[in-house]
């Protein structure tokens, strides 16, 4: 599936995103990991939808304004993205850190989000279970955190760690270190704000994930109304990279089921 | 004439074995149980009696430091040590290179305890002022990304506390106080000597040049310490004077002996532990993300990313990492440096790494003794003083 790379100013902020395919818009939230990029399981989602895939402010070519603070600014920053796209209302799907966005964006704005998929999502805190912590760790051992069968990470990034991959991993590090060192990968507020959430959400959890474990899925399923979670076997971190095919099953069918269905009354 | 300055790590030198095999790092996640306060108690003792000698034998100033949660040096509190000093030393200024001040959440703190310092030492005090290294951000959960504003914004609200009658209201990005107003006020006027110890980014460079702040190049190789030097008095150039030797500082570990021979084998592995042990430290732990800027991190690319860590004695001392050799050799090199950097202070020390009591206390003495009468005015004038200090007044 063609897709095309666009520089948008949103409200004066250059902001870069991917898109392609046609039918009802799909906002594709990416991972603090590999941004700018189109996988497999875009092209696969361009197929029923019109995907718009951009990076986070501070991550991949878009830019990171001086008053980038929270992952509040990120919100409403894809809000005036919508705007600028004149998409009212779009099913959204984010994966770990653009996972967590999602959550805050239906929270916030419960009538722009037609319906909610969380893939791996950061934003929650379950005591007693740990949360790897990305920032003090070098990134091999990163790496082999998010999967479930380690020698597969050569699909996320490049193997080649020269100078400019450096660079540019450790921008998007501050980046994310600006938007989450403390508290760590979550918002002590969203737990309880999650019952604002009006869309139907499926929850989508690697059954390994030993980056952000299973129970944060668990919360999240338990915390927003109706939502369902879809464990995905053999699985760590990122379904969409790891199970390609279970992945876009389950989330074909749910972004797909007619609304009135029983599953989401 | 240059001040010379006892500098203490108070290191923890009783590392197990298994260390260099078993331990990634002496910092961040090196556990506490390998720190026994019962050595410790022997330790502190031990160390603040050095820098009590180091006065007696003639050293100008005491200088402490402030690092947390590693092996490397075991003053979390460099005031807790200046306060320690006050009472037991009539003379030397007590230098704190110096207090971490975006660590601290809040920097009224660090104003009010300096101030406190400077009262009770009748003025001796010399607040040197730094953003800490990387591996602190990760130890006490201070985000790396403010660190630069942080610092810039502390330094602010405490020089105005110094300065500015109280109370007054400081509305900052990062700190808000609607009445500051410490109590005690500084006895040194305007205010104590600030000190930036620094291995220096350009833009850190020329703030404190700006200001006539000494900066003090610490633990880098000479060719990194002269280019930092030059990048510093282009920048007073700049701003329209020429940087006096007294806001020149270089700190350097240094050892003495009687010849060069027995100074290089007495000195080396202590030298190494400061180096490879006390300074093990990986780059996500050196390095978190935002605490450098990314023209630093390029520039520490090209270099090849090598660290003091990975090189031999012999490149340490060749590279200038390390002052170490007879008297006499320790006294030509000063000369030099002294010339070639504009130099007016010295910060030298004696307890290195795992450096037993009696190297120590033979490495001060022969300095004091042998080294620093070179570098002494010929005709002292009879007050030293800084401005506003008195004398202390006993009561016993």
């Amino acid at each position: 599936m063609p897709h095309r790379s666009e520089m948008l100013s949103i409200a004066g902020v250059q902001t870069h995103v991917l898109r392609g395919g046609r039918g009802a818009p799909l906002l594709v939230l990416p991972p603090e990991f590999a941004a700018n990029r189109w996988f497999p399981y875009h092209d696969a989602l361009a197929a029923r939808f019109q995907v718009f895939a951009p990076d986070h402010l501070g991550f991949g070519n878009s830019e990171r304004p001086d008053w980038l603070e929270g992952i509040d600014d990120q919100v409403l920053h894809y809000v005036d993205l919508l705007d600028t796209l004149g998409l009212e209302r779009v099913a959204v799907m984010g994966l770990s850190l653009g996972g967590w966005i999602a959550a805050e964006l239906a929270v916030a704005y419960p009538q722009r989000v037609e319906r909610l998929v969380l893939v791996g999502a950061a934003g929650l805190k379950v005591d007693g279970v740990p949360r790897f912590d990305v920032f003090t760790h070098p990134i091999e051992e990163t790496l082999q955190t998010l999967f479930h069968d380690q020698d597969r990470w050569v699909q996320l990034v490049s193997t080649d760690l020269g100078p400019e991959v450096i660079l540019r991993a450790y921008h998007e590090s501050a980046t994310l270190a600006r938007l989450t060192w403390n508290p760590y990968m979550y918002n002590p507020e969203l737990e309880r704000r999650l019952r604002r959430v009006k869309a139907p959400t499926l929850v989508v959890w690697g059954d390994d994930d030993r980056f952000l474990p299973l129970p944060h899925g668990e919360a999240y399923a338990r915390s927003i109304p109706g939502a369902r979670l879809q464990v995905i076997a053999q699985c760590g971190h990122f379904p969409p990279f790891e199970q390609t095919d279970a992945f876009l099953r389950c989330v074909t069918e749910f972004l797909l089921a007619d609304s009135d269905g029983a599953e989401h009354p | 004439m240059i001040e010379f300055y006892y500098f203490h790590l108070m290191p923890w030198p009783h590392l197990p074995d298994d260390f260099d095999r078993q331990h990634p790092s002496s910092w961040v996640t090196f556990s506490n149980r390998h720190y026994d306060p019962q050595r410790g108690h022997d330790l502190y003792n031990e160390y603040l009696d050095e820098m009590e000698l180091a006065e007696k034998l003639g050293f100008d100033g005491l200088g402490v430091n402030e690092h947390h949660q590693n092996a490397y040096g075991t003053m979390p509190s460099p005031n807790l040590m200046a306060a320690a000093l006050v009472r037991r030393t009539s003379r030397a200024k007590i230098a704190i290179l110096g207090n971490a001040i975006p660590l601290r959440d809040h920097p009224l703190r660090v104003a009010e305890e300096v101030a406190m310092l400077d009262v009770m030492s009748g003025g001796r005090i010399i607040s040197g002022f730094v953003r800490g290294i990387g591996c602190e951000y990760i130890s006490l959960g201070i985000n790396p990304t403010y660190s630069r504003e942080r610092f810039y914004e502390a330094h602010d609200l405490i020089l105005r506390a110094w300065t500015e009658p109280g109370p007054f209201s400081f509305e900052g990005r990062h700190y808000q106080v609607r009445y500051a107003n410490i109590w005690p006020r500084p006895l040194q006027q305007p205010h104590p000597p600030i000190w930036l110890p620094s291995q220096g980014s350009t833009e850190t460079i020329r703030w404190g040049a700006q200001r006539r702040y000494p900066f003090v190049s610490v633990f880098t190789s000479y060719a990194q310490t002269k280019r930092l030097i030059e990048e510093y008095k282009d920048a007073a150039e700049a701003a329209g004077y020429q940087a006096p030797a007294q806001q020149i500082g270089f700190a350097v570990p240094t050892y003495v002996a009687e010849t060069d021979a027995q100074a290089r084998a007495e000195a080396k592995p202590h030298m190494l532990w400061l180096y490879r042990r006390g300074l093990k430290i990986p780059p996500n732990f050196l390095l978190p993300p935002g605490y450098i800027t990314e023209d630093s991190l390029r520039k520490f690319l090209a270099a090849g990313l090598r660290t003091p860590s990975d090189l031999s004695f012999e490149e340490l001392e060749a590279g200038g990492y390390v002052l170490v050799g007879s008297t006499k050799t320790v006294v030509d090199r000063l000369k030099e440096i002294e010339k070639d950097l504009g130099l007016g202070l010295f910060i030298g020390g004696g307890r290195i790494g795992d450096m037993p009591k009696d190297k120590a206390l033979k490495n001060m003495e022969l300095f004091a003794r042998e080294v620093i009468p070179h570098f002494r005015d010929p005709a002292p004038t009879a007050n030293k003083q800084g401005s506003g200090a008195v004398k202390r007044k006993r009561v016993d």
